[in-house]
């Protein structure tokens, strides 16, 4: 008895298991407090695969990607992830984007969006004054104004001479005015909001800080610049609200703060009719004020104050600046006008060639589903291992050594934060198949020294070498193989091929030594 | 861990190895000569099934549109054909149900030669239209993004092949067991792909991703069998094969069975797909490794040829 409790003592300090255990706790750690996140064909949301109309550098790609952050930012979505891939003999580019928790109308909004070339729009009073053609940015040229204050922030560009002069025109004189920026504004839209967004939109919060003169309101504006017509929700139906956009040739109905009831029976009602109209609905979030939410609909940066007479000097460079509560929020604020600015400069369109859209209430079931499969594959494996040895000190360690490597898997990915997907998930199966299959190659290495027929002719060392050499030359095949993958291959199986060389990794260092001692002990037990 | 009470018969799990070796001996008795040809009949085979009948390539590499329905109280027939009065558009559609989760469901395809999304929108808003309480979960691949993911899949094999193939090349630096190690995954792969055109299973992303991992298995057997004869410490070449062998079939099996309960219990196409896949392809295996690699090998060790490149390796 003595001596076999020594020996369990020796066995939990060897490294090896050590270092499984260690693995094992680090996972749990990772899992209960970063938590597991999920792709979206598990979670439900839409993953999107877009592609450049025509090849781009890899630079220009970069620029895509950092507007389309922004773009979909402004959509108020949180779960968004954005790659690219780039070939750089061909310049075929793919950018694939994958927003999780959405609905179907989101969906497609978001696909709309990517689409359509994000048009930015300057506009004082009512009018256009210039688009993102017009706005040249120039790099870095963003940053902290210190002279003014501390935690004063501000972004330069320049405008075309056309622009330029318009704005001289309109501007002249119009000191403390507002200047609005859009990206991607609802044009030709009917707006439909609550009373108290209605009377925020009208409120002094979007007229700046005028020296003389009246500004118009910024329904006003939207109407003249946009054909954006705002109506206050005063218990109208469906019915009226989808015969006023139609009447007045709209495209788009948008609901704000408006009971969800009203966005169904609208939506259903455009389906029925089999009108062109696409219909969006927005509720202030959590925190969010009914500025900030005002112009989260309208996709409005700013609005920006006239500080300088245009009529006089003859300066090209325009400077758009603004406070923060603190230096890194200031910087935060100029980054995001600055790649704001410049991504309305972008000139190349894209075009969605793959979507797939998951419902989230299908994602825990799915859920559901892949942790009775994993049971069920793991249960199998205890059985089956078994029944070919006919000794539990083998069919269990096996099998629980497949349970800590699926542990250890989630753990990781949980510390990188990997979107589980189903690929991933099939990757991590495909890993403790061989996971297993390499178990099994140790296990009879050491019981071929005992069982048998066989005579003792390699030491339980050389037959563990022996084991060792099958098992790097398979890890090292699949992980050259499974790299291909990650490289050649676009979007949906990355997961697979992570997962896999994850799991062959963590196989090979951690818990196949580990079972070798585990098995090597419990076998000289008998 | 392990019993409490020390069960000192160690004698019926000796015996259980001993009938499972007795039972795989027929494979030792086998004839080197017969262990080569047989796999190699059934590879022509397969290739020859393959040059008449290639698997079908799935929507995600040919472009399409698939459209799934849950919760709807339709019979896939009736949604069909309402689909096509409400839209005008060709489709077709398919029954699944899980087992065990009972979601079911109904996928309906549609053909993409013009403006796909479109037509993934027409359908699903038809559907949404009729069947309020559906969760509609359309997928819209453009033909040109097939062609990409088609080139793209077609060069991860490729690569992934020639890899596979260095490295084994680097571990046994002799070219009859690498190369018979490399011909047996292409065996697979070509076995695993009729299997697929017979059984009308979809070459897709997913598909491919499987015939990537039956590398990484065949590799496994593969090397673990020519290490064993290689490196022999057994008395006789038959006692190292019979217990690489049994080794072998203890992995097969225990993976097929995973495979199974995972085919069992998944309703995802993806998985499924994977895991069909991977059974055929390791049974495939279990022969190429066991008959047609265990017959080359042994043949290989008793010629004379073997030993010229044994000493040339300084061993």
């Amino acid at each position: 008895m003595m001596a076999r409790k020594k020996g369990v003592k020796a066995l939990l300090l060897n490294w090896r298991v050590l270092l499984l255990i260690l693995f094992l706790i680090g996972s749990v750690v990772s899992m209960s407090i970063k938590g597991l996140t999920y792709g979206i064909d598990i979670g439900g949301g839409v993953a999107l695969i877009a592609e450049p109309e025509k090849p781009v550098s890899k630079d220009t790609l970069n620029g895509i990607i950092t507007s389309l952050q922004n773009r979909l930012n402004t959509f108020g979505v949180k779960d968004i992830t954005i790659e690219a891939q780039h070939d750089p003999e061909t310049g075929q580019s793919l950018i694939v984007v994958k927003i999780a928790n959405v609905t179907l109308d989101e969906a497609n909004q978001i696909k709309d969006l990517i689409e359509s070339q994000g048009v930015l729009y300057m506009e004082f009073n009512g009018v256009i004054f210039a688009t993102g053609a017009d706005v040249t940015v120039h790099s870095s040229d963003y940053g902290l104004d210190l002279q003014e204050c501390p935690t004063c922030w501000y972004v330069g560009f320049e405008l075309s001479g056309k622009a330029q002069n318009k704005f001289k025109e309109i501007a002249a004189g119009k000191l403390g005015w507002p200047i609005d920026i859009y990206l991607d504004p609802p044009v030709n839209s009917l707006l439909v909001v609550s009373p108290r967004v209605y009377q925020e939109m009208n409120s002094g919060d979007f007229m700046g800080a005028p020296s003389e003169g009246t500004p118009k309101p910024l329904v006003e504006r939207l109407k003249e610049a946009f054909n954006i017509t705002v109506v206050e929700y005063s218990n109208q139906t469906a019915e009226d609200i989808v015969e006023n956009a139609t009447a007045l040739g709209k495209d788009k109905i948008i609901l704000a703060d408006v009971p969800e009831e009203l966005y169904n029976d609208v939506r259903e009602l455009v389906l029925s009719k089999d009108l062109k109209l696409r219909v969006s609905h927005y509720t202030p979030q959590q925190g969010e004020d009914l500025k900030d939410f005002v112009k989260r609909i309208l996709n409005l940066y700013g609005p920006y104050v006239l500080k300088f007479d245009p009529a006089k000097g003859e300066t090209t460079r325009l400077k758009l600046s603004g406070s923060a509560p603190t230096k890194e929020e200031a910087l935060q604020e100029a980054r995001k006008i600055y790649s704001v600015l410049r991504s309305g400069s972008l000139a190349v369109k894209l075009h969605v060639v793959s979507e797939e859209y998951i419902s989230p209430t299908l994602g825990a079931s799915f859920k559901k589903q892949a942790i009775i499969a994993g049971i069920g594959a793991l249960i199998a494996v205890l059985l089956i291992v078994y029944f070919h040895y006919r000794r539990w000190r083998i069919a269990i360690p096996v099998a629980s050594t497949s349970l800590f490597e699926v542990i250890i898997i989630l753990g990781i990915a949980a510390l990188i934060r990997w979107n589980l997907d189903l690929p991933s998930i099939a990757g991590i199966i495909a890993a403790i198949g061989t996971g297993v299959d390499q178990q099994i190659v140790i296990t009879d290495e050491l019981l071929g020294g005992t069982a048998g027929r066989v005579t003792r002719r390699m030491s339980a060392l050389r037959r563990m070498a022996r084991a060792f050499f099958i098992i790097f030359a398979s890890a090292a095949t699949t992980i050259v193989a499974m790299s291909f993958l990650l490289v050649y291959f676009v979007g949906t199986l990355k997961g697979f091929a992570v997962t896999t060389i994850l799991g062959v990794l963590i196989g090979v260092l951690v818990t196949r030594p580990a079972y070798a001692e585990i098995a090597k002990y419990l076998l000289s037990l008998e | 861990m392990g019993t409490k009470k020390q069960k000192t018969k160690k004698k019926p799990s000796d015996e259980i190895l001993k009938t499972k070796r007795k039972r795989l001996s027929f494979l030792v008795r086998m004839e080197p000569r017969k262990m080569i040809l047989y796999p190699l009949v059934v590879f022509l085979v397969a290739a020859l099934i393959l040059a008449v009948h290639f698997p079908e390539k799935g929507i995600d590499l040919k472009g399409g549109v698939v459209v799934t329905v849950y919760h709807v109280s339709a019979s896939p027939n009736e949604l069909a054909s309402y689909v096509k009065e409400k839209t005008g558009i060709d489709v077709r559609a398919e029954e699944f149900k899980d087992p065990i989760t009972g979601l079911s469901g109904i996928r309906i395809y549609a053909p993409a030669k013009t403006a796909p999304s479109k037509i993934a929108d027409e359908i699903s808003n038809a559907i949404r239209l009729k069947y309020k309480d559906a969760d509609v979960t359309p997928r819209v691949v453009d033909p040109t993004f097939g062609k990409i993911a088609q080139k793209q899949g077609i060069k991860a094999v490729i690569y992934a092949f020639i890899g596979m193939a260095i490295v084994v090349f680097l571990f046994f630096r002799d070219p009859v067991p690498s190369g018979t190690i490399i011909f047996s995954a292409f065996s697979d792969m070509v076995i695993a792909l009729a299997t697929m055109g017979i059984l009308g299973i979809e070459l897709t992303t997913a598909t491919i991703a499987a015939l990537l991992m039956l590398i990484g298995y065949t590799v496994d057997s593969n090397i673990l069998l020519t290490t064993r004869l290689l490196r022999r410490k057994e008395d006789t070449i038959e006692d190292a094969y019979l217990s690489a062998v049994s080794t072998g079939f203890t992995m097969s099996t225990t993976t097929l069975g995973a495979l199974f309960i995972l085919w069992l219990v998944s309703t995802s196409e993806v998985i499924d797909s994977i895991t069909i896949v991977l059974i055929f392809g390791l049974l495939a295996d279990f022969m190429n490794t066991w008959i047609f690699n265990a017959g080359v090998l042994r043949w290989y060790i008793a010629s004379p040829l073997k030993f010229s490149i044994k000493l040339r390796r300084g061993k």
